[in-house]
């Protein structure tokens, strides 16, 4: 036994409090202690998971309060599954970083010790089975990215970061009403204990606490129109943390978003609600990236887009295209974060980072620019790599619910995807080096991540049925809403020993 | 953009209005307010943990995880804004109180400090008695510091000495909580024992954590308020 689902936020913050003490010490403690707690955080994820798998669910409460008298916090294989993902890119992500602000002490503890709470919070998101704990991690994650998005003083990111902060405030307000007409009406904070008791709730505060919902972890799920702050967010901070933004934190809002669609309340409608919403997040952002023209603001826009994607997965609501979707998140998690990890490396040194400021880097950088070519093609959905299979089981989900519409829509979007990126990569191999830019070679833990990230989508992408076990299950544990409320609410004895 | 504007303001007076009529047929504290989870809090309180101030009991017992997390964003906050205003020793510039106070405000605040710190302490330490606790305490202890700070020109605090503070409590904090893990079997389970009511050693972990609750809410607030008034623009 290694551990238990809450060493996932004890471990890290006893650590995010240790780091300014040892780093008066030993200075390099400060780079290694984050990766080393992400790597116990990693193999503890995935023995929980082999776990949860064979035994189901893990439910462990917290203070010896059962629910719904206490926090407690749930292990189940969808959840699981979120974790280990989120974990798995922080610890990437952290390699690729390692040098990162090489020169200055002071700011690289700062970075190291925000970004190990990036991680924590969004695996709190998802692991909380208590609503107003859910809200402490949103918090979490929220401060972390805001002071992540400010990181750089030279750029623009000030104005970035201070839209973000007066979106996220909102958001956090919503979130906080929809909390209090709950409580108010029903007495408890616990998600199972709400779930099992959202009949009771009065029609009107049961819609308004679900449209407050949708509103707050709309904005932290980065949905349209909810949106604006996310390419400023993404093109101004730090690639590794836009990386992160890709590959961790909208994943937490996404999860947020459905847990409570799915299982804290079931308002007719929200499914078709998901839909739309998705599909008009998907073209709009999709026709403002193929606009840009600067490197990451198209990324940022492309991400947007797939979240899209994946919010119509969920809303299809079968089995099928829960599955779709989860395969979705993960490729997006994978793809886009060593987009922007390589893309960030093409426009080193570039003030501006526009994309024909890329052109012929495929000669100085070949190992950054094939990379990035792989991202590209797993993101739009190749074939024989990760995406194409997210997007073909899609389509299939789509087509066995009669979603013809649907599946036109998604198919002629990715023709838009497909020319702005390979707008990109063909600037990268077959246009002439602009004179001025002077090419920056990546540094070696960067390679490192990299390639990490490029074999995960070739393995995903030939042997799909790695991840499809886990992902089955996942699926199931979402759908069922009657297992989740007994598995917590029957949390009687200790599950630590 | 005239017409926008109209637009903007006509749709949120409606929402307004919409939230008004809605958060008015909430009643608090009458009929729907019956069930729920508050009882068990109000009876176990006193009976079981031997703890007078029961929402201390609920912040710092039932919900401890939560005020973990608080106490982080608050650490996350400092770090924060640190490193938003951070600038290298050599470009740190002109304090933003630039004058001493007269004679009678700086005799009077060193009059009034340390009253201001013991008044702190009080609140945080009779956290699980009286109202009040470490966020509480903390927060009256930074603006002792304050005070000091606007009085006189030259008055500073070491930044290292913060830092250890700061760390240090919130290590205390989660340690607590892996040694109930260890003993009782959970995160932050109470494993000291509970006294009984009213007395200053009674509540278990309650106290410990308000303690290291203080002494963190009051280093961070005051390397806030220091780094504040240290900023260059």
């Amino acid at each position: 036994m290694v551990g238990s689902p809450v060493l996932f936020i004890a471990v890290p913050l006893l650590a995010a409090f240790l780091i300014p003490l040892l780093g008066m010490i030993w200075k390099e403690s400060i780079r290694i202690l984050p990766g080393l707690v992400l790597l116990y955080m990693l193999v503890l994820a995935v023995t929980l998971l082999g776990q949860v798998m064979h035994t189901g669910t893990i439910v462990e409460i917290i203070a010896g309060w059962k629910p719904p008298w206490g926090i407690n916090l749930v292990f189940s294989p969808f959840t699981g599954v979120l974790a280990t993902l989120m974990i798995g890119m922080g610890f990437i992500i952290w390699i690729y970083s390692y040098r990162f602000k090489n020169v200055d002490f002071e700011e690289a503890k700062k970075y190291f010790i925000l970004f190990m709470m990036l991680v924590t919070g969004s695996v709190g998101i998802v692991l909380t089975g208590d609503i107003f704990n859910q809200f402490v991690f949103i918090e979490i994650t929220s401060i972390s990215a805001y002071a992540l998005t400010a990181f750089y003083k030279h750029r623009d990111s000030a104005e970035a970061s201070f839209k973000y902060l007066m979106i996220g405030s909102l958001s956090s307000m919503f979130l906080l009403l929809a909390i209090i007409l709950i409580y108010s009406q029903l007495g408890t904070l616990n998600m199972a204990d709400i779930a099992s008791k959202a009949h009771l709730m009065k029609p009107e505060f049961k819609i308004l606490a679900v449209i407050f919902f949708i509103v707050g972890l709309g904005i932290e799920a980065e949905i349209f129109p909810l949106n604006g702050w996310a390419p400023d967010a993404y093109a101004q901070a730090p690639g590794p943390v836009g990386a992160a933004f890709a590959g961790i934190v909208v994943k937490a809002g996404v999860y947020a978003l459905i847990r409570i669609i799915f299982t804290l309340f079931d308002v007719s409608g929200t499914h078709q609600f998901l839909i739309v919403i998705g599909l008009t997040t998907l073209i709009i952002s999709e026709m403002a990236a193929i606009r840009q023209e600067r490197l990451k603001r198209m990324l940022a826009y492309s991400s947007l887009g797939q979240m899209g994607l994946v919010l119509v997965a969920f809303g299809i609501g079968t089995e099928e295209g829960i599955f779709a979707a989860l395969f979705l998140l993960i490729n997006h998690a994978i793809g886009k974060s060593l987009l922007f990890l390589s893309g960030s490396y093409l426009v080193y040194n570039s003030a501006d980072k526009y994309i024909n400021e890329t052109n012929g880097m495929g000669k100085f950088l070949p190992i950054t620019s094939f990379l990035f070519a792989l991202g590209a093609l797993a993101v739009v959905g190749m074939p024989p790599f990760s995406g194409f299979w997210g997007k073909f089981f899609m389509m299939s989900a789509a087509a066995h619910a009669n979603m013809l519409l649907v599946i036109a829509l998604i198919l002629s979007v990715s023709l838009i995807e497909l020319v702005y990126y390979f707008r990109v990569v063909n600037r990268i191999y077959f246009y002439k080096k602009e004179s001025h830019i002077e090419p920056k070679k990546p540094t070696v833990n960067a390679v490192i991540a990299m390639v990490t990230l490029g074999v995960i989508i070739l393995v995903i992408g030939f042997y799909p049925d790695v991840i499809s076990g886990y992902l089955h299950q996942a699926s199931q544990a979402l759908l069922d809403k009657g297992k989740y409320i007994q598995d917590v609410l029957s949390t009687g004895q200790l599950l630590t020993h | 953009m005239k017409m926008k504007k109209i637009l903007v303001i006509s749709l949120l007076a409606v929402f307004g209005v919409y939230l008004t009529e809605a958060l008015f047929k909430l009643d608090f504290g009458r009929q729907f307010f019956q069930q729920g989870v508050k009882d068990f809090y109000l009876v176990t309180t006193p009976m079981k943990l031997q703890v007078a101030n029961v929402v201390t009991a609920i912040v710092v017992n039932f919900r401890g995880f939560d005020t973990l997390g608080e106490v982080t964003v608050l650490f996350l906050a400092t770090t924060a804004m640190g490193s938003i205003l951070y600038k290298g020793r050599h470009q740190l510039g002109e304090r933003a109180v630039l004058f001493s106070g007269s004679r009678i405000v700086t005799t009077g605040s060193r009059l009034l400090f340390p009253a201001i710190i013991l008044l702190g302490a009080y609140v945080f330490i009779h956290g699980h008695l009286t109202p009040g606790g470490g966020f509480q305490g903390g927060v009256i202890i930074a603006t002792g510091f304050l005070l000091m700070l606007m009085a006189y020109a030259d008055y500073s605090v070491s930044h290292i000495v913060l830092s250890v503070v700061e760390s240090l409590a919130g290590i205390t904090f989660a340690t607590i909580g892996l040694l109930g893990m260890l003993h009782g079997g959970s995160f932050l389970q109470d494993f000291l024992p509970n006294g009984s009511l009213n007395d200053l050693l009674s509540g278990g972990i309650i106290p410990i954590i308000y303690i290291a609750v203080g002494f963190k809410v009051g280093a961070e607030l005051t390397g806030l308020i220091y780094t504040a008034l240290n900023e260059k623009d």
